[in-house]
């Protein structure tokens, strides 16, 4: 028996007392019975299984959507995990009624994730609802069926409905609209009172030393999903403590459960890396993004992580806590070999901190995959210049899926010091970074590519960051790159 | 001969509607076989082979029996006990929980005799390669189909090219993976399935468990994507049903990713020699091909070479090559992609030696006169016009360009069986024991139905997905609505005439004066002795009457007609290709539905990219199995992936329906690979055309 966790569960408050570790999507469908959240993968890439999980903040109730298949249980003690059931009413809503007029469920398994995904979106977004959020809803899913184009046009159909609230405020605002306007059920509307009176315990282990420690899960799910729920696990998202972004004396931190999605959504950090919200297209899918977390990425210690690639360009530093001890650590000295890392299996990352780029930098992320979203990448590349007039004063350079580990070329990096921006310049550093990496085949492309992915990418930084000095089409012209 | 009526008098057909299952699904409380949780259910599954090729020396199951929770065990599976691919059928187990299912799959201590294997086609070709089976070469005898005199033709030709290409294995990835429930009640079984054939499925499943077909039920209600998969009964529908037998309780089975990767299906790969021969005048005088693909352990890996152009004389020979690999299965127009692919590539190649415009080239060599049509609708609708006139001209870094390739599909309607009750309350029911796959089957039963009988749909209940019901064959090949509609209609022409006698009986007149309007009927010249469907309903009493009917000639048509024009960006950087747009011109003959038409249409287009660019089962040659057996590294198309695709349906309804399924993934891998070639001017002769394949070809060029 395990120490039990309360909840709502759609229009019910329940209560659990199955491993904290156990799959809330296995929950769904053996104890609770609720058949509409569908099991697709088991491993975050199709989106059958989305759920929302509402969680009480400053009063008010959030909703992101998740896949079910890689959330724990545990995490939901004082939540609100909605279904697609939960979303039902007497008439279809506004998203039902869209994908059934336009035909966008053919088979219909991938169709109760995606209800749920985009009524989140439009919870999110209300009247300003468009078809970036359309597209940015159905990142998470797969539809063997339809080709995505009546999704699409139902998506239209929901945006026309959605501009009829009126005006778009707060999430918390666009769902009393909601309400209001017969587009959720009513019953969301006592859901932040519901919630204030449930009882959060502080952990739901008790006192026994963990085994294993969860962030977001979206790695250890996938990698050892059917040893987790046997497992006396520490479910680190209960540490509100560990979220967040703030700076202070020039510095911004964020704490390592902060997700991809609420990293990017700051301002200070789109202040820093202006780009970031255009990254976040590429990376993972927006129901991953909820749940994946700046720690999980560094911990995992992937060769090839976006967000570990991006920040090892930043000088970043972690903070470690083992107990009470704690101690800081450069990101780029982080890794010793393949998912080998200068960290005891007790400490946990807390925190990462990042200087504030200066005026003069610039930052930009490629990433090259097969698929434009959902995939992880052959190759990715982050940069950060810091240039007066043509002249290069510092660079640091990362490339991910070249090593055993997320490298920062450092001899490359050397090399750029106080050089002159020009496409020879670039062919020069190329030829050093070519050195330093060590790619090997694999399913995400062949050593070669690699190595001529790197060229590429390295141009492509320059061309992005520096357009006045490197332009992509003279340089195909003169066959410096192809 | 049945017609139908003309489609301007029609409520329902040749016009948008949705489904009527629709509000079922998107509500979630459609339940697929995945969903069915009995009372007192076990969990089952298969231990399947971790080798390519072994033969199982001994299977001991007492750890696992000895396992709390674990009610079945089954140590029998394999038929001949040689197992031939990873991922085949060893043993199988039902427990209570999944997590006990888990560790008891653990438990079997199985010995294996491990053999040579060969997992891909170029091993199991070479001389002294393991053979898959003891009995057979790896590699068939020809298959030749010829026509004409090659020599002649070829000796007529003023340019010869010659070229090879290859596609790889395409697996059918549905969402809902295939599986059953199985439930007995005494000598009667009961099977929940997930399946492209509900009688199929019975018949498998009596045969295997040698019982008599009338204690086996087959129930498929809503399914989660087949493509072809789920076209014939699996060994786990039997297994769970012997499971089920040996606990005394129901047994839920679905295959988990991995196994669904490996032992279901597949798209047969092609090595593919051509060479085609023409005229300074355009006309194609010959053609020759020397094919070879691997259906695992299974056979049929055709090419459907030459498959549309019109070429007098011409030779293909084919070989099936074995490879310890799962057997392929029929996947969305078996064989075609494949053709398609290198055909319309080596006519552009032909093309561009003659020195003329593709599309005229076509034209020229096409003697389908709706595909004539075609051609010229999607060259007006993508602005072929404007491309660029020479290959790679573009100066990037994203190269644009335009390509086109052909589509066809042959077979029409068959045999289906039909029963329509009329309830005296006006309520109607048609039953028909065909499936569902989201094709919006359910939904044109109904129409039909109220169509011909003048009614509106939610008057008429459309029954489908049972094996109790009339019989009606598997859904696959584009066969479904050319069978299934026709059924419908005679039954609905059928039941018109029995209440037509009904009425009669009424007025005591001859069934012969008696005119239907709609759903009123009228004694003809005498408009006071009239009965709506109601009053007419109700002279049935109490007894609904109960019609059966079937498919007939007349109301269906074999033989399609298309083509598709694409749009193409490749990023010279990078080598992503991103394709931008796609004119579908598909021929239709009635459209049932033109929702669910051009839904079906926008499908197989994705399905197409799909193949073009990503999917590819890669198999390890040291270990023989499958390494990207996951959707994260199988990758399928996504919603991003998504062009603009503008559907244009080339209707006829005076033939009838026709299957419009497999015709629309037929041409779009080789569309974009003419595409590719005329935004960059390199040919890429192997899918899928991955960013590594066209970096490394953009850099090979330059
Ligand atoms: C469908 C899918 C798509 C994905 N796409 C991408 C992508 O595009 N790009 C990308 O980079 N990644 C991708 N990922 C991988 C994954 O989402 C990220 O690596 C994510 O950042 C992991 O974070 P998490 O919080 O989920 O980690 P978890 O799975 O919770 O943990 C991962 C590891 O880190 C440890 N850990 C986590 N937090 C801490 C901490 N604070 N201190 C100490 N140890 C800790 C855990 O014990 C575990 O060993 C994808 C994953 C999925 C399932
Ligand atoms: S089941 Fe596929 S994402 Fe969860
Ligand atoms: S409708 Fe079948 S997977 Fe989407």
């Amino acid at each position: 028996m395990f120490s039990p966790i309360r909840f709502l569960l759609n229009r019910r408050e329940i209560e659990a007392t199955e491993p904290p570790g156990m799959l809330v999507l296995d929950f769904l469908r053996r104890r609770e019975m609720l058949m509409g959240t569908k099991e697709g993968c088991k491993e975050g890439d199709c989106g059958a299984c989305a759920a929302l999980v509402g969680e009480l903040s400053g009063g008010e109730v959030r909703y992101t959507p998740v896949t079910s298949c890689l959330l724990p249980l545990g995490e939901l003690a004082g939540k609100h995990l909605v279904t697609v059931e939960g979303l039902n009413m007497q008439r279809l809503s506004p998203v039902q009624d869209a994908i059934v007029s336009e035909g966008a469920a053919q088979c219909g398994f991938c169709t109760p994730g995606i209800v749920v995904s985009l009524t989140a979106r439009l919870m999110e977004k209300g009247a300003a609802l468009s078809a970036e959020d359309v597209k940015y809803a159905l990142s998470g899913h797969l539809c063997r069926c339809t080709g995505y184009a009546s999704l699409k046009r139902a998506g239209e159909l929901v945006i026309r409905d959605a501009a009829q609230l009126g005006s778009s405020g707060s999430p918390s605002e666009n769902i009393a609209l909601m309400i209001a306007g017969g587009m959720l059920p009513e019953y969301f509307r006592e859901i932040p009172e519901r919630l204030r009176k449930i009882q959060f315990p502080s952990s739901a282990n008790g006192r026994q030393k963990p085994e294993v420690f969860i962030a977001g899960g979206t790695d250890l799910y996938v990698q050892r999903g059917e040893t987790l729920p046997d497992m006396r696990v520490e479910v680190l998202n209960l540490h509100p403590e560990m979220k967040g972004v703030f700076e202070e004396k020039g510095e911004i931190h964020a704490g390592a459960l902060t997700t991809f999605e609420e990293f990017a959504a700051h301002p200070l950090v789109q202040q820093a890396i202006p780009e970031i919200r255009s990254y976040m297209h590429r990376n993972a899918s927006w129901q991953i993004r909820n749940r994946a977390t700046l720690g999980g990425n560094i911990v995992n210690a992937s060769p090839i992580g976006d967000m570990t690639i991006l920040l090892l360009v930043l000088d970043t530093s972690l903070t470690l806590k083992n107990g009470q001890k704690s101690r800081k650590l450069p990101l780029a000295g982080f890794y010793k070999g393949y998912k080998q890392l200068a960290k005891k299996p007790a400490e946990i990352v807390t925190e990462i901190v990042f200087p504030k780029p200066s005026r003069s930098a610039r930052v930009n992320f490629e990433k090259v995959s097969k698929r434009k979203c959902l995939d992880i990448a052959s190759v990715n590349s982050a940069i950060q210049i810091t240039a007066g007039e043509r002249v290069i004063q510092k660079v640091n350079l990362s490339l991910g899926g070249v090593a055993p580990i997320p490298l920062f070329l450092r001899r490359t990096c050397e090399f750029l010091a106080e050089k002159e921006i020009t496409p020879e310049t670039i062919v020069q550093a190329a030829a050093i970074a070519q050195q330093e990496i060590s790619p090997i085949s694999d399913v995400r492309g062949s050593a070669e590519y690699k190595r001529l992915l790197t060229r590429q990418l390295l141009f492509a930084h320059f061309a992005k960051l520096y357009p006045g000095y490197v332009i992509v089409r003279e340089l195909l012209e003169s066959g410096l790159i192809t | 001969m049945a017609k139908w009526k003309p489609l301007e008098r029609m409520d329902f057909l040749g016009k948008a509607y949705p489904r009527v299952e629709g509000p079922d699904k998107v509500s979630g409380r459609a339940k697929y076989t995945q969903d069915q949780a009995p009372a007192g259910m076990l969990y089952g599954a298969i231990l399947t082979s971790p080798h390519a090729a072994a033969k199982i020396i001994r299977i001991d199951d007492s750890k696992v029996r000895q396992l709390s929770g674990v009610k079945a065990a089954l140590t029998d599976v394999h038929p001949t006990g040689t197992v031939r691919y990873a991922g085949e059928e060893v043993a199988a187990v039902a427990a209570t929980t999944p997590e006990i299912l888990a560790d008891a799959l653990e438990l079997f201590e199985v010995q294996y005799e491990t053999l040579p294997f060969a997992v891909d086609i170029e091993t199991a070709m070479k001389e002294g390669a393991p053979r898959v089976f003891a009995d057979k070469a790896n590699i068939s005898d020809a298959r030749v189909e010829e026509e004409g005199d090659l020599e002649a033709g070829f000796a007529k030709a003023d340019v010869v090219v010659e070229s090879e290409f290859r596609t790889q294995v395409q697996v059918h990835t549905p969402l809902e993976a295939h599986g059953s429930l199985a439930m007995w009640n005494g000598e009667e079984l009961t099977i929940w399935d997930s399946t492209q054939a509900v009688h199929g499925v019975r018949e498998g499943v009596a045969n295997a468990l040698e019982m008599p077909i009338n204690k086996v039920r087959v129930i498929c209600q809503h399914m989660g994507g087949g493509f072809g998969s789920k076209l014939q009964p699996g060994r786990y529908s039997a297994i769970a049903a012997r499971l089920a037998k040996q606990a005394g309780a129901p047994v839920k089975l679905m295959l988990d990713r991995k196994t669904e990767f490996l032992g279901v299906g597949n798209r047969p790969n092609s090595i593919q020699k051509l060479k085609l021969g023409a005229g300074r005048d355009g006309r194609v005088t010959a053609f020759s091909a020397i094919t070879y693909g691997t259906a695992g352990i299974g056979t049929n890996a055709g090419v459907r070479l030459p498959i549309v152009y019109d070429i007098p004389n011409y030779r293909h020979e084919h070989y099936d090559v074995f490879t310890n690999a799962g057997a392929a299965r029929p996947f969305r127009a078996p064989g075609c992609p494949q053709a398609v692919f290198s055909m319309d590539q080596i006519m552009d190649e032909m093309a561009e030696k003659l020195g003329m415009d593709p599309l005229e080239f076509r034209l020229k060599n096409d003697a389908n006169p709706a595909r004539q049509q075609e051609w010229r609708i999607g060259a007006e609708k993508i602005g072929w016009a404007k491309r660029n006139p020479k290959p790679g001209s573009d100066p990037g870094p994203l190269k644009r360009g335009m390509g086109m390739a052909a589509s066809i599909w042959w077979p029409g309607g068959r045999g289906t069986q039909a029963m329509i009750t009329v309830y005296p309350d006006g309520m109607v029911e048609v039953r028909c024991g065909t499936q569902d796959l989201g094709t919006g089957t359910r939904t044109y039963v109904a129409s039909v139905a109220a169509e011909e009988l003048g009614l509106e749909m939610a008057q008429v209940r459309a029954l489908i997905g049972d094996s109790d019901y009339p019989k009606s064959g598997a859904s696959g090949g584009s066969t479904t609505a050319p069978s299934v509609a026709p059924a419908i209609k005679n039954t609905a022409e059928k039941t018109r005439e029995a209440l037509a006698e009904i009425a009669a009986k009424h007025f005591g007149v001859s069934p012969a004066q008696m005119e239907w309007q709609k759903s009123t009927i009228t004694v003809k010249n005498s408009p006071a002795k009239k009965l709506g469907w109601k009053e007419l309903c109700s002279l049935l009493d109490t007894e609904p009457l109960e019609v059966r009917g079937e498919w007939v000639e007349g109301l269906s048509s074999a033989g399609v007609a298309g083509c598709q024009f694409v749009e193409v960006a490749v990023d010279t950087l990078t080598g992503r290709i991103a394709v931008e747009k796609v004119v579908a011109v598909a021929d239709c003959g009635l459209v049932l539905n033109r929702l669910t038409t051009e839904s079906q249409i926008n499908g197989g287009v994705i399905q197409g990219i799909s193949y073009a660019l990503f999917e590819d089962r890669l198999m390890d040659p040291h270990t023989g199995t499958m390494v990207n057996s996951d959707l994260e590294n199988y990758k399928i198309s996504g919603s991003i992936e998504t062009p603009e695709i503008e559907v244009i349906i080339y209707d006829e309804w005076e033939r009838g329906v026709i299957g419009v399924g497999e015709p629309p993934t037929i041409p779009t891998a080789g569309a974009i690979a003419n595409a590719v070639y005329n935004a960059t001017g390199v040919r890429l002769r192997e899918i899928p055309m991955t960013p590594d394949r066209v970096l490394l070809a953009l850099a090979k060029k330059s």
